[in-house]
């Protein structure tokens, strides 16, 4: 073998080698079935104990989640019939399942203080269905007051454009320790229309623990 | 002139100093590594330096951390390079036949660890009983996952990688009008409600805005997860749609809608789908009789492919993994009262060179031996008719 052959040879198993190296970051795709809605746990060995002599590290507990309000502060509800609850993680309060098919869920979410204002949160609702903005006077317009033992609640109902139209109705109360609860149900306009009245009877339900 | 730099050059690569040089490197490195695991966690250490081309420190004069040490990316590169160069070298004759089997194995098991440092996949599947899971997810690294929600039977996945978060900037998600702005991203972090009168959040929009996020130095410890944070403002058709909050510390996603079609937002370690399901159907933690002393893990699973059109039950247990699809299934871990069980997943393509190599080697040694002995008897026959 001459001596070029060998030296290319050679820098061809280099090149080889840093090329395997290369390790492109890219955003990947999947196409999956939907999860079913469970417990599963994100970061196995939470509560694990370690098979003796294999690999698995105890992977790191549960993850810091805002503290919850209790006691005083905290709001009480009572559930139609066939509407079912799921205690939520981090930020989330709860989940409420309702019976009516098609996509429809509703949740509770505390936040402290105002939570940027009544305005802002509005207009982040509008948003997450693809509805501009309003102003002052339109939230106004927009608003419906629902008494309940725990306060009047600021209740809106908006509905996306569009042709796979979504719907939003979304309730919110401020609490004595200062928080403010945001009870929304959100999903596809047709299913979200029928469970309308139970969840309007769910803010109606809300008291002080 | 450029003949005898490039002589000199392939003087010094196949030259004995250079193979003791990088072995003593090596030799460091591994005690190095050793040391490094008490504070890194072992993944931590092997990373820093041994899949690394350099052990990197971090001076406090200086923004970026300086090349201190050869790491064992660059030391193995070298010392398979002299290795080729010595193995060319070698005298093509039949004589030399052993040398050159020995030689291409030991090129081989560098190869082999090459593959393994560089495209080795360590992930996990967590099962409880009753389950079916179709994925399995890393230990460490995170991903922002971005998902479309809008089909009722499918949900359309979009991964963005950790890597690429830190990065920072625009991120186009294929397939969907949809780019992400990283406006901030931390490894680690800590979440709690953003107090009264506290500077405001990047975030505008989602649960993001009541949330204060502080970072945290990242962890590599193996008992402890980073926290990863990021604040994006997803774009669409020229429309921003606020600055979400994702972490790791959140534990539901939060979504948008846009042009009828929703998509959710969520931090989580990173997951890779399958083409194929397993179903756990029992797990068993045996103990031996009158003690808590384990005697036998095992989990019993139903694996469901459709595209091979199989169904079959396989039993999974300590020291019997599941080889399936490119990807080892090790019986790993347990808990939840013995209902969850934790399997090691381990994607090496390179997981056959070791044994390729090793039969290499023993077979070169063996021609070696024969042909030293067949020339020594030669030797000694000679001598007696001389």
């Amino acid at each position: 073998m001459s001596f070029v052959a060998k030296a290319s040879l050679l820098a061809g198993a280099g090149l080889l080698a840093l090329a395997v190296g290369c390790n492109r970051d890219q955003v990947s795709h999947f196409r999956v079935p939907k999860e079913a809605v469970a417990d599963h746990p994100d970061h196995p060995g939470h509560e694990d104990h370690a098979a003796p002599g294999q690999g698995m590290p105890p992977a790191g507990g549960e993850m810091p989640a805002p503290p919850r309000p209790s006691g005083q502060g905290s709001l009480k509800w009572t559930l139609p019939k066939g509407w079912s609850e799921v205690p939520g993680e981090g930020m989330r309060f709860a989940t409420f399942k309702s019976p009516v098919q098609g996509k429809n869920e509703a949740t509770v979410v505390v936040l402290p203080g105002a939570a940027g204002g009544e305005l802002a949160n509005v207009n982040r609702w509008r948003g997450q269905i693809g509805l501009g903005p309003i102003d002052d006077a339109a939230l106004t317009a927009a608003r419906v007051v629902v008494k309940s033992k725990a306060g009047a609640l600021n209740v809106y109902d908006f509905t996306s454009d569009g042709q796979a139209k979504s719907r939003m109705v979304a309730g919110l109360i401020s609490t004595p320790d200062g928080n403010t609860w945001f009870l929304k149900l959100t999903g596809d306009a047709a299913p979200v229309a029928k469970a309308k009245p139970d969840f309007m009877r769910i803010l109606e339900s809300l008291r002080l623990d | 002139m450029i003949k005898t730099l490039a002589s000199r050059i392939w003087k010094f690569f196949k030259s004995f100093q250079l193979t003791i040089v990088l072995l003593a490197c090596l030799m460091a490195l591994v005690v190095l590594c050793t040391l490094a695991q008490v504070e890194m966690g072992t993944q931590g250490a092997v990373n820093a330096y041994m899949r690394s081309f350099f052990v990197k420190r971090q001076f406090s004069f200086l923004p970026f951390p300086l090349p201190v040490f050869p790491g064992g990316g660059l030391v193995g590169l070298l010392l398979t390079l002299n290795l080729i160069a010595k193995t060319l070298d070698i005298q093509r004759s039949w004589t030399k036949a052993g040398m050159w089997l020995v030689h291409s194995g030991l090129v081989v098991l560098f190869a082999g660890e090459f593959v393994a440092g560089m495209m080795q996949v360590d992930t996990n599947m967590s099962i409880e009983v009753g389950q079916t899971v179709n994925y399995v997810q890393s230990y460490k690294n995170m991903e922002l996952a971005v998902i479309d929600t809008t089909d009722p039977t499918w949900d359309e996945v979009y991964s963005v990688p950790d890597t690429l978060l830190a990065k920072g900037g625009s991120i186009a998600i294929p397939g969907t009008p949809l780019t992400l702005n990283v406006k901030r991203y931390f490894p680690n972090a800590e979440l709690s409600n953003l107090p009264p009168g506290a500077p405001p959040s990047l975030a505008t929009a989602g649960v993001g805005p009541g949330v204060s996020v502080v970072e945290r130095p990242a962890v590599t410890n193996d008992n402890e997860i980073n926290t990863g944070t990021v604040f994006v403002e997803p774009v669409a058709g020229g429309r921003s749609y606020g600055t979400w909050l994702a972490s790791m510390a959140l534990g539901a996603p939060q979504s948008f809608t846009h042009e009828g079609r929703t998509y959710s937002l969520s931090m989580r370690l990173r997951r890779q789908y399958l083409p194929y399901a397993f179903t756990l159907k029992q797990f068993r933690h045996d103990v031996y009789p009158g003690t808590d002393i384990p005697k036998n893990f095992s989990s019993l699973v139903q694996v469901v492919n459709p595209s091979q059109k199989e169904s079959r039950e396989v039993l999974i247990y300590m020291n019997q993994p599941l080889r399936y699809e490119g990807k080892t299934f090790y019986q790993a871990s347990f808990g939840k009262n013995d209902t969850l069980s934790v399997l090691s997943v381990v994607e090496n393509p390179g997981w056959l060179l070791p044994y390729v190599s090793c039969v290499l080697v023993s077979l070169g040694l063996l021609v070696h031996f024969a042909i030293v002995l067949r020339r020594s008897l030669k030797r000694r026959q000679d001598k007696k008719e001389g």
